[in-house]
């Protein structure tokens, strides 16, 4: 390694936030090393990290010790996937082969959220999973079996058990959450991403189109169909004032819809986290990260317009579906039909920069993992 | 502790399967004459690769969980000649070879690169890709990895994996030359035997019975088959998620179907692109030359044929792609009707169970009980009652 990228190098690890094509060198530590010079990814995510600790006010005697070992961290993170290879820096002698050098400070979001991806999954795979609150089953309550919207569904699901009233039982009711399907399939695709990872927002959309099917979850009659219910026992819900009685409780609490730079973020970390840990414990970690991952006030995703006929006439089908087999519904059947207002988001998910500033975030203000599982949030939700 | 470590990083496309293959098979003689092959299914070390250069793979690297600090385990605590061998860790970044030098322990380690003429590599890689879902045009390709700027993933990917001098930085840097083994393709037309001479001797496997039946080979496919595989992506690739792309398309149609095409125009470098990569090679050559690595083969090797007749693949007819197309409807139709039957085969079991179960329920007395019980479930207190009762009997929770 130069004599310059090793001090920069020092530099950053020191918390400094100069650009390399800024960097003078340091004539203190201005000599060649034998080390393994990191990938400009790793370099200016570090940079920005440093930033955003600055602008964070962390005492300086903090930034000395966790920031060192943080920065070490950094340095040491592969990128994840299948991306560009670590990039040499330009400036820096270089062989005549491999990648070409580029300045780190052109390296795009994309890259350095390769990177930022595995230091959280990391985080959430040290942190372990919070432990999920459960209560002795009341005998007298209703049993129920809960479909629908995913995101609606995991939240309540969790929040009966800890009241004693766990899904199934003999003969339950299946309750099925229904929603406007754009919506329905945008917290599909929300929940995965919570779940076991998914291709992007655009591209998984695109993948049911073109099938012309509807995901498991999003299929409201499959749903039903698939826990073989007689018909008397299902009810299909779309007036969700009314849903609390259909579970034998008086109220439901508020479930956070995680935005879509929370919902990307959590898909790639993710896929981190599927090599890092057996399968069977990724579900609960990714659990844990949706409970804590901080707030941005950004909406989640929206259906794009070019999406817009097929999910009409998906909701149509759903909706002719529902009336064939004559279940209850609790509720107007109108409330599946896609909503009629165009957002004005253009639906292609949250930007790499959203994103990568979330990361950031979460890898600089440690909060999320060290203050205890936080309860729904107001900014968004649904609540009972 | 391992004596020695010969660690086979690539590149892809070089007979590699072909040689894990009888890796895997032979363990046991190998094992006889304290050579280690440690893996417990064919794939084992494509999955330790996963896992060192954390690297998802559409849902496989799931299975790969712990899988190098587990292969290097078995390495650092064996007393003899340990082999690692895939193709993709060709791939790992500085970092990560610096990773996996240090969990090999103290071991005498030996790198061992398989490398072909670039000439033969690009088509090759380009069908790789399209036997990977990819739909790109074989043009696009070309143009995609002489961009020097490699900021496509499929460019980044393929000099990663290809890039002989900047392979041999990354995972030879820290060693002697004489523990750097180039083992190189022979030429088209070369004795099919040859390569395996080639591996056997830089193993050390020249004295040893093993059995060398070809079982499990990446086949090439010719030009029409290929530009009908890469048609086919265009309309699957959106529809079919990778776990059903593997067996269906992958391995059902390119690997078991459309590879038999052997009289296919085999898939070339148009003219300027084949001058282009004949430069280049000689400039890594010339780059390795003077090192003094061991080479299996000849560095000529790496030059690579003379052009031959270009068949371009983006162009191919209709009436060309005619004959693989009805090959793979029919593959498609005979794996169809081979699910089928599997299908009927599990609902006649299903159907054997409800059956024997309804027999069981057949009873006076199971028709009573169910009747109190549902009876009890239709009101709140009832079903209080049910639950004390199942506590009781130490049921609760069946």
């Amino acid at each position: 390694m130069s004599g310059r990228a090793q001090s920069w190098v020092a530099h950053l690890r020191q918390g400094g936030t100069t650009p390399w094509l800024a960097w003078r060198g340091d004539p203190s530590s201005d000599r060649a090393g034998d080390g393994v010079l990191p990938g400009a990814q790793q370099l200016e995510l570090l940079r920005r990290i440093n930033l955003a600790r600055e602008s964070g006010a962390q005492p300086r005697a903090r930034h000395d010790r966790e920031g060192t070992r943080l920065a070490d961290r950094v340095l040491a993170a592969p990128a994840a996937g299948r991306g560009k290879a670590d990039l040499p820096l330009v400036g820096v002698e270089t062989p005549a082969f491999g990648p070409q050098p580029v300045d780190p400070a052109t390296v795009g979001a994309h890259e350095l959220l390769r990177v930022a991806s595995v230091l959280l999954a990391d985080d959430l795979v040290a942190l372990g999973p919070d432990p999920v609150r459960t209560a002795w089953a009341r005998p007298w309550r209703l049993r129920f079996r809960l479909v629908g919207d995913p995101v609606l569904v995991a939240g309540w699901r969790e929040d009966l058990a800890s009241r004693g009233r766990p899904e199934g039982g003999p003969r339950p009711f299946v309750v099925a959450v229904g929603r406007p399907l754009d919506e329905l399939l945008a917290h599909t695709w929300t929940q995965r991403c919570f779940e076991t990872g998914s291709t992007p927002w655009v591209e998984w959309l695109r993948f049911w189109r073109e099938r012309d099917q509807l995901p498991a979850r999003a299929d409201l009659p499959a749903s039903v169909r698939r826990w073989h219910a007689r018909r008397p026992l299902v009810r299909i819900v779309t007036d969700l004032d009314r849903l609390p009685r259909q579970l034998g409780v008086r109220r439901l609490p508020a479930v956070r819809v995680p935005g879509a730079d929370q919902a990307e973020l959590a898909r790639r970390i993710a896929a981190v986290v599927g090599i890092r840990v057996p399968a069977e414990e990724r579900p609960a970690l990714m659990r844990t990260l949706q409970r804590r991952i901080p707030d941005t006030g950004t909406d989640p995703v929206v259906v794009p317009a070019r999406e817009r006929e097929w999910v009409a006439a998906s909701a149509a089908r759903t909706t002719r579906e529902v009336r064939r087999a004559g279940y209850a519904v609790v509720g107007d059947l109108a409330g599946l039909a896609p909503r009629t207002e165009t957002p004005a988001a253009t639906g292609a998910g949250a930007a790499d920069q959203q994103v990568l500033d979330l990361a950031i975030r979460m890898v600089v203000d440690p909060g999320w993992r060290t203050v205890g599982h936080p309860r729904a949030g107001a900014e968004r939700s649904v609540e009972q | 502790m391992s004596r020695r470590v010969l660690l086979h990083v690539g590149c892809p496309k070089t007979g590699t399967s072909y040689l894990q293959d009888v890796l895997f098979r032979n363990k046991a003689v190998l094992q006889e004459h304290d050579i280690l092959y440690p893996a417990d299914r064919f794939d084992a070390h494509f999955l330790a690769a996963l896992d060192l250069m954390t690297l998802p793979w559409g849902g496989l690297e799931t299975e790969a969980v712990g899988a190098w600090d587990r292969l290097a385990e078995q390495v650092r605590e064996w007393h003899g000649t340990a082999i690692i061998s895939h193709e993709i860790f060709a791939r790992a970044t500085p970092t990560q070879v610096e990773r996996a030098m240090a969990s090999l322990g103290d071991a005498e380690v030996h790198l061992v690169l398989s490398v072909r003429d670039l000439v033969r590599q690009i088509p090759a890689e380009w069908q790789e890709n399209v036997k990977h879902r990819s739909n790109i045009t074989y043009a696009r390709f070309l143009e995609t990895i002489r961009d020097p700027a490699r900021d496509s993933r499929i460019g980044s990917w393929f000099w990663a994996v290809q890039e002989l001098p900047d392979i041999l930085a990354r995972w030879a840097g820290s060693l002697p030359p004489e523990r750097v083994h180039l083992v190189t393709v022979p030429p088209s037309g070369a004795d099919r035997g040859e390569l395996w001479r080639r591996f056997s001797r830089t193993f050390g496997l020249d004295d040893l019975d093993l059995d060398l039946t070809a079982e499990r080979e990446n086949p090439s496919l010719g030009v029409p088959e290929t530009s009908l595989l890469r048609t086919i992506n265009q309309r699957v690739t959106s529809i079919i998620s990778p776990p059903d792309y593997r067996p269906l398309v992958r391995e059902l149609l390119a690997h078991q179907t459309l590879s038999r095409g052997v009289a296919s125009a085999r898939l070339r470098l148009p003219p300027e692109d084949h001058a282009w990569a004949q430069d280049l090679s000689r400039s890594w050559v010339g780059a390795i030359a003077d090192r003094g690595y061991d080479v299996a083969g000849s560095l000529d090797d790496l030059v690579g044929p003379e052009p031959g007749t270009f068949v371009d693949p983006d162009t191919v007819t209709p009436d060309l792609l005619l004959p693989s197309a009805l090959d793979a409807i029919s593959a498609l139709l005979v794996e169809s009707a081979r699910l089928r039957a599997v299908e009927e085969r599990l609902h006649e079991e299903v159907r054997e169970a409800h059956a024997e179960r309804d027999r069981a329920r057949a009873t006076p007395t199971y028709r009573l009980r169910r009747k109190v019980v549902r009876t009890l479930e239709d009101s709140p207190a009832g079903r209080g009652t049910l639950d004390a009762y199942r506590r009781v009997r130490g049921r609760a929770r069946r």
